[in-house]
């Protein structure tokens, strides 16, 4: 028999264009629910394919972080884990996770998010006012992309505005968008630190309502929190609420920049599109931009706490297991016809934002960011353009990117 | 074996046979009822199956523990005295209930 694809089942694969790429995961996908995968440092990770597979992971208590928290073990991943992310409620598990995600949760949930929106849009037009106003060829990820998320989480937070400036250039610095040596983001790593003690220490003086004054407060209602416990917390947000959501709005404004089809859909009512085309961006965005995807990408490992079978095959006892969205998301069982990028999608259950216990605590407000940053610019701006090719870091755990020039 | 039934916001209804054992969230999720999320996978830290439980069924679950209260004040849609984080309810065999799925979850 004639083979008529070159789609194969190896993983990790090199870049391929986006519809090979997803017949290579298809492939992959009906070959197995997962592969065991030797990464750059900490050794071998089951990389699961599978959607449902992957779902029942993410919601087995079985699969837990300890031995990675406790540096028992290296958390198996392209690059070295930094230390302070694993002092962060991602690597914690239950019964202190729970504790620790309860007090954040409040503060960012769809409720209080809901709150923000206003602030949002008004904040995201401002920053499409000073685009404007300068015209030419401007940088979206520096001028719109980056400082939104900032701005959100600042106030969310608790910085007063006249710190923001300073928070920016720390925060920046230590998502590595700003492309400094590891010396000074150690600099501003520390600086970022003693700036959120004080901060903290003056919202235990005097409470106002946020995030870190119900943080600082919360050891009256016998939940006794440390400075050395609500840092963490702030990183984890600073980490996710910064470099992701920035490079997700990028990705999303990008994709739709190359799609004529989507984005004059996506103009016919950017409000009302905005919601479904958010989810579409971060299960699929990165496929459509056009450029080569390759096959390899894995969510926070977890570890085995005892011998448990998913899907067929056997995670042992002690072996680490990976999460690999871009390949969930594109699974043909559980997304129809998924190499279409389709901003009105509804049923859409991608894992671009995980599952179970430890689905991303900041997704409320990721996505309300998402939707109210895709949404303005292009009601402001719609005969935007793309001037130009991104530049991407890739030696960095985010890869952010930190060049975008566009014009209109 | 139990029956849930899932009614829209804009009224249309669908029904789905589940297993005894089965939260409502697991079982809009298993098959694919539109409206419930359960992004959290039912560990009680999302408020994003969020539903309102007819009156006829409202004594045949236990009631809303602290943790659920408190997740319920976060729901994107406000809550009523009958809202309840479909994760919580447990389907027991004969069962047949009614939710109404609320307008926003996210």
């Amino acid at each position: 028999m004639t083979e008529t694809t070159t789609a194969g089942t190896e993983f990790p694969f090199a870049p391929l264009p986006p519809a090979d790429a997803i017949e290579h995961l298809k492939r992959l996908m009906a070959d197995r629910p997962m592969t065991k995968t030797t990464m750059p440092y900490g050794g071998d990770v089951w990389i699961v394919h599978r959607n449902q597979a992957a779902r029942t992971i993410l919601a087995d208590r079985r699969f837990v972080r300890e031995p990675f928290r406790t540096g028992e073990r290296i958390v198996p991943f392209f690059v070295p884990f930094p230390d302070f992310l694993r002092t962060t409620l991602q690597f914690e598990d239950p019964p202190q996770h729970t504790k620790l995600r309860k007090l954040v949760q409040k503060a960012i949930s769809p409720r209080r998010v809901r709150d923000m929106r206003a602030s949002a849009v008004a904040f995201a037009n401002e920053l499409i006012d000073g685009m404007i106003a300068r015209g030419g060829v401007r940088n979206l990820i520096t001028e719109y992309s980056v400082p939104l998320p900032i701005e959100m989480l600042s106030s969310l937070l608790g910085v007063p505005s006249a710190d923001r400036e300073k928070f920016e250039r720390w925060s920046s610095s230590t998502m590595a968008v700003a492309g400094k040596s590891e010396d000074e983001v150690a600099t501003d790593l520390a600086e970022l630190s003693a700036y959120m003690t004080d901060l903290i220490a003056q919202r235990r003086e005097e409470p106002r309502d946020d995030l870190l004054s119900a943080l600082a407060h919360a050891r009256e209602k016998d939940e006794t929190l440390t400075d050395a416990e609500i840092l963490p917390i702030a990183f984890i947000l600073i980490v996710g609420g910064f470099d992701n959501t920035a490079n997700f709005l990028t990705t999303g404004v990008m994709s739709l920049l190359h799609s004529d089809e989507q984005r004059e859909l996506f103009l016919t009512d950017p409000d009302g599109l905005a919601p479904t085309a958010a989810e579409e961006v971060l299960r699929h965005g990165g496929f459509a931009l056009g450029g080569p995807v390759g096959g390899g990408g894995g969510l926070v490992p977890f570890v085995a706490t005892e011998d448990v079978v998913v899907d067929g095959q056997l995670i042992a006892k002690g072996e680490a297991v990976s999460i690999d969205p871009g390949s969930a998301n594109h699974d043909p069982e559980a997304i129809e016809d998924p190499g279409r990028f389709d901003i009105t999608r509804k049923d859409n259950p991608h894992l671009m934002l995980s599952h179970g216990l430890h689905h991303c605590l900041g997704a409320p407000l990721a996505r309300m960011e998402m939707q109210v940053g895709l949404a303005e610019i292009f009601k402001r701006i719609p005969t935007l353009r793309l001037a130009g090719e991104p530049v991407v870091r890739r030696d960095v755990l985010t890869q952010p990117m930190t060049d975008l020039p566009i014009a209109w | 074996m139990p029956k849930v039934f899932y009614i829209q916001p804009d009224g249309s209804e669908t029904v789905v046979e589940a297993v005894a054992g089965d939260s409502v969230m697991q079982t809009a999720v298993r098959n694919g009822v539109s409206g419930i999320v359960g992004q959290c996978g039912g560990s009680l830290s999302c408020a994003t199956c969020h539903v309102f439980l007819a009156e006829e069924n409202a004594d045949d679950f236990a009631p809303v523990s602290e943790d659920e209260d408190e997740m319920l004040d976060c729901a994107a849609t406000e809550r009523e005295d009958n809202s309840r984080l479909s994760c919580q309810l447990v389907l027991a065999d004969g069962q047949e209930v009614r939710v109404t799925v609320p307008e926003a979850q996210l």
